[in-house]
């Protein structure tokens, strides 16, 4: 399996404070990747080092097996849509289009100007009196059709109201369904990165909790409940991820590679938000620094 | 690239444009009477000894309005002054307006973000834009310079021919005259525009960068007549009597003793930078002989000049009275030929700054990168 991103003990320092220290971890092709995290877990700062926005402090990364923004076909091979979608307010539409297809050799004319028509923008509106939603899309328009292989997605959505979330959304999946283009959007709202993404890499403290692909982590995790018992008593191959206690009461979310056999316990699904939630719970608290290693070699 | 340099600088351009028709449309509606005053004055066929007498009046009829009929008494000197000063401060203006928000725009609106993830590499997008603005800058500010010198043909050929008395007798090495003809145009508008965008990318913010540029541009437009262009080419020296040289004893400085000398023998049209007493043998003098103070005393007295006589004729038994210690004037000076290497130096000076300045940006703008 070929990553898009791939780094080792990657750091940006901003003077004294660390950003993002000690960052290792590998995204793997042809996935609509989420990467989420807390507000300062350093997504941002992953997303524009990967963008070459930002030069690493300490450590590597790589991009499609390439360095960042090293010459112009490695520039071409990376779409990248920035947080609140950027856009030349004083220029109109075309003219948005017109500098993706001056300034891309790979632009794909037709499907720009389909996009915009579907979209429904003028081509003579200027781009400052565009809705929040339509400056999303008319910024996603420029970053396909430039017919990168991989799309970077900083928070696309978090300025966006619901319904325009939505459809974001909804735009691109079909965009990354026509292009095969893998994908790494990064998001604080975890509802949408189910809608959109099969595969999450969850990012706290500039590190890798659990990543892995959705079904997967999915059909590995399980929400526990039984009498209460001590979590260390549980097999080896489960390993806990979150629990909470009553007087009488355990509810456990484990890990764990095979079925829950133990009759003791009520085994019940778990959903993308609760996994991901408890995932960055663990942050609080003070955990084993081997149960992340075990979780990044995982994949 | 070169699409999207232009899309933005569209408006800029426009503008630029249309200053220098409005510029070319004024003076050329003035120069008809310029240009019949100088037939008129008979200046404009002069032959020999007889130019300087007419030059002087040409420069100082034009100077107050005297003999163009119909137009306010003061307006070539406003316009000449004017004009000099649109080229002087057009420099400073294209590093404010087109080189400061080149890259500080990009990086307050968020949008360098779009552009370089494009697929052109930043060092491409600044390449090009740095190349057709800083040619644009150019191109502007010597059009102005070219304007404003075919406008003021006239007055330079009277100044160059001794023409003096008025406000417009400034020589081509004087302060306003120098840095606005010639090709020094060039080099100003390559350094402002360079020194603009290095603000911008090192300020990151457009507002306060141009409030930078004003300030180093102007900076550097003040020290340059005062300390640079006198040195940028080796001085010759001379020492002559205070009367071949022109000069007067300062009564200011006294009982310092201090010159100010016009001429330079043999040399017209030569830049004077400093002058000073001698004696005999050749050593500075920096002090009043005292048999001269009683001379200098009734001069002092005597400060009501007769009509027709000007600070010379005041100045007269101060100046014999030195001259006859023997003091004499030694000049330290710029000869006429030495103009264009001048300009050269100086426009090379700037154009040296203004490609450090962008070679600096260049690499500060890919130090960011992976």
């Amino acid at each position: 399996m070929t990553a898009v991103i791939e780094t080792a003990g990657l750091g940006k320092r901003y003077r004294t404070k660390w950003a993002l220290s000690d960052c290792t971890l590998s995204i793997p092709a042809g996935h609509v990747a989420g990467l989420v995290g807390p507000n300062g877990a350093g997504k941002t700062t992953l997303i524009n080092l990967a963008t070459g926005m930002l030069a690493p402090s300490a450590g590597t990364i790589e991009v499609l097996g390439g360095r960042p923004i090293d010459g112009p076909a490695q520039l071409a091979r990376v779409g990248y849509l920035a947080q609140d979608a950027p856009l030349y307010a004083g220029l109109p539409v075309a003219d948005h289009l017109r500098l993706g297809a001056h300034l891309n050799p790979g632009w794909d004319a037709d499907l720009a100007r389909h996009r915009v028509e579907r979209l429904g923008l003028h081509p003579r509106q200027k781009a400052g009196t565009l809705s929040g939603g339509q400056r999303g899309q008319l910024a996603l328009t420029l970053a396909v059709a430039k017919r990168p292989e991989l799309l970077i997605l900083d928070e696309p959505v978090a300025s966006l109201d619901p319904l325009a979330r939505r459809e974001f959304l909804q735009d691109l999946m079909e965009a990354v369904a026509e292009r095969q283009v893998s994908v790494v959007l990064s998001s604080h709202l975890i509802s949408d990165m189910e809608r959109a993404c099969d595969y999450v890499i969850v990012l706290v403290d500039s590190r890798v909790r659990v990543a892995g692909a959705v079904d997967e982590l999915l059909a590995a995790h399980h929400l526990l409940s039984g009498p209460r018992r001590d979590p260390a008593s549980l097999p080896d191959r489960v390993e806990v991820v979150a629990a909470s206690h009553t007087d009488v009461q355990s509810t456990l979310l484990v890990r764990t590679s095979g079925p829950v056999l133990d009759p003791a316990w009520t085994v019940s699904e778990v959903g993308l938000e609760d996994l991901v939630l408890a995932y960055m719970k663990q942050a609080a608290g003070p955990t084993p620094r081997n149960s992340h290693r075990r979780l990044e070699v995982r994949k | 690239m070169i699409w999207l340099t232009w899309r933005q600088f569209r408006a800029q351009a426009i503008t630029a444009a249309a200053a220098l028709a409005a510029f070319a449309i004024v003076l050329a509606a003035a120069e008809p009477s310029l240009s019949g005053l100088y037939h008129s004055s008979g200046f404009a066929s002069c032959h020999g000894a007889a130019c300087t007498g007419l030059a002087s009046t040409f420069i100082n009829d034009l100077a107050s309005g005297g003999g163009i009929a119909g137009v306010p008494g003061t307006i070539y000197t406003i316009l000449y002054l004017l004009s000099v000063v649109v080229i002087l401060i057009a420099p400073a203006i294209i590093g404010i307006f087109w080189g400061a928000p080149l890259i500080a725009r990009e990086l307050e609106a968020g949008t360098f973000q779009l552009t370089w993830n494009q697929s052109v590499t930043r060092t491409r997008w600044l390449a090009v834009k740095l190349a057709l603005i800083a040619v644009a800058a150019m191109a502007v500010t010597e059009a102005f310079s070219l304007i404003q010198a075919w406008w003021a043909a006239p007055i330079g050929r009277a100044v160059g021919l001794g023409g003096s008395g008025s406000i417009l007798d400034e020589t081509r090495f004087g302060v306003f005259v120098f840095p606005t003809h010639g090709i020094t145009p060039l080099g100003y508008a390559a350094f402002g525009f360079a020194l603009g965008v290095t603000a911008g990318l090192l300020v990151r913010r457009a507002i306060p960068a141009m409030a930078i540029t004003l300030a180093i541009f102007a900076a550097a437009q003040l020290i340059t007549p005062a300390l640079i262009r006198p040195n940028l080419f080796p001085t010759s020296q001379t020492v002559t009597t205070i009367a071949a040289a022109g000069a007067n004893v300062s009564l200011k400085a006294n009982p310092k003793l201090a010159f100010t000398a016009t001429t330079v023998p043999s040399h017209p049209g030569a830049w004077i930078i400093s002058s000073g007493g001698v004696n005999a043998a050749g050593q500075p003098v920096t002090t009043m002989p005292a048999a001269c103070e009683p001379a200098v005393s009734r001069t002092f007295r005597g400060v009501k000049v007769p009509a027709g006589t000007g600070p010379g004729a005041l100045l007269a038994p101060v100046n014999n009275c030195v001259a006859s210690h023997g003091i004499r004037v030694a000049e330290n000076y710029q000869p006429a030929s030495h103009y264009w290497p001048l300009q050269w130096s100086e426009t090379g000076m700037f154009l040296a700054l203004a490609l450090a300045l962008t070679g600096f940006c260049f690499w500060r703008l890919n130090r960011r990168r992976s």
